[in-house]
């Protein structure tokens, strides 16, 4: 059977191979619009809350709850964020392949975006977070969900996106609101909105069908 | 000179090793997912995973979600092994091709 098969034929199997161990262990499922979707819905809580005032995080327009103090802007963008990820996650369905990798990093966010979901809301409630300190917490879990995932996948971008993450978690202990404001946005821009993107241009040529003919 | 190794006929066939390789790299797989990586009919997909379940190297489990009918295939333990010996196989003889 060798005698007829070339040295050309034998390393295009070998190349296939490879490629469809690949294929199967990257990502099955397309992420790239989640990243985009929350760099979206951070940027609008930020440019709501700064809005008719100077640049902020939080903004000037707390409505007070009795002796508590929350601002609109984060909560209504967020929750509302949280729905539109539901609603768009349940629509595209069950995903169709399983493998480890895939179910370790959807773990990390899964588990990251509940603890960001439980303590920020509570320290809103109590007011007893200021915004440095909200940047920097929420710049180092995004670091530790993107460096984590990163990690796991070998994927050299999203790395950097952490390191992105970990550096405005650094900066946001200092400079003034304005300036915490204007370095937490563009991490949002580099590490959610472009890396967003850059993802989902990706997941669209990946999708690409492949023809492989018996 | 050392006996050239012969290449597995089952594995050998280019939609068998791809849905092979495939399912290498997951835990399992729907059909209509491996229809979509392949670019295979139906038809003709369904023959390829006949005979990679016949001969030991796929499982498939059948179910119905939604009232409608899922197939869900995973490599076994000997599909894989065999895999690695197929690969070893095509390594020596490309060894051989390029000494040659």
């Amino acid at each position: 059977m060798q005698d007829e098969i070339s040295a050309r034929e034998l390393s295009e199997r070998l190349d296939l191979i490879q490629s469809m161990i690949a294929e199967g262990r990257r990502s099955t499922e397309s992420w790239g619009w989640v990243f985009l979707l929350w760099g979206v819905a951070y940027s609008i809580a930020i440019g709501w809350a700064s809005w008719g005032g100077s640049l902020s995080v939080w903004g000037h327009s707390y409505v007070a709850v009795g002796s508590v103090r929350s601002g609109l802007a984060w909560p209504v963008t967020m929750c509302f964020a949280v729905i539109v990820t539901l609603a768009i996650g349940l629509s595209r369905g069950r995903p169709r392949t399983a493998t480890s990798l895939v179910r370790s990093v959807v773990s990390i966010w899964i588990a990251v975006g509940i603890a960001m979901l439980v303590i920020f809301p509570a320290f809103g409630f109590t007011g007893r977070l200021e915004e440095h300190t909200f940047v920097a917490l929420i710049a180092a879990m995004l670091g530790v969900a993107n460096g984590a995932s990163g990690m796991i996948l070998r994927w050299k971008a999203q790395i950097g996106c952490a390191i992105v993450w970990w550096i405005t978690s650094v900066a946001a202990c200092f400079g003034s609101i304005a300036q915490l404001t204007a370095v937490f946005l563009i991490a949002i821009l580099v590490c959610q909105i472009i890396f967003g993107a850059y993802a989902m241009i990706l997941e669209s040529r990946r999708n690409r069908r492949e023809v492989v003919h018996a | 000179m050392p006996e050239l190794p012969d290449l597995n006929p089952v594995i050998h066939g280019k939609l068998r090793l791809a849905l092979l390789s495939l399912l290498a790299g997951v835990e399992q797989a729907e059909f209509t997912w491996l229809r979509g990586k392949t670019g295979s009919t139906d038809g003709n997909l369904g023959a390829q995973l006949l005979k990679l379940e016949e001969a030991g190297y796929v499982a498939v489990e059948k179910k119905f979600v939604m009232r409608k009918p899922q197939s869900v295939y995973r490599i076994t333990e000997k599909g894989r092994e065999s895999l690695a010996e197929y690969v070893q196989a095509l390594k020596t003889l490309l060894g051989s091709a390029i000494s040659a």
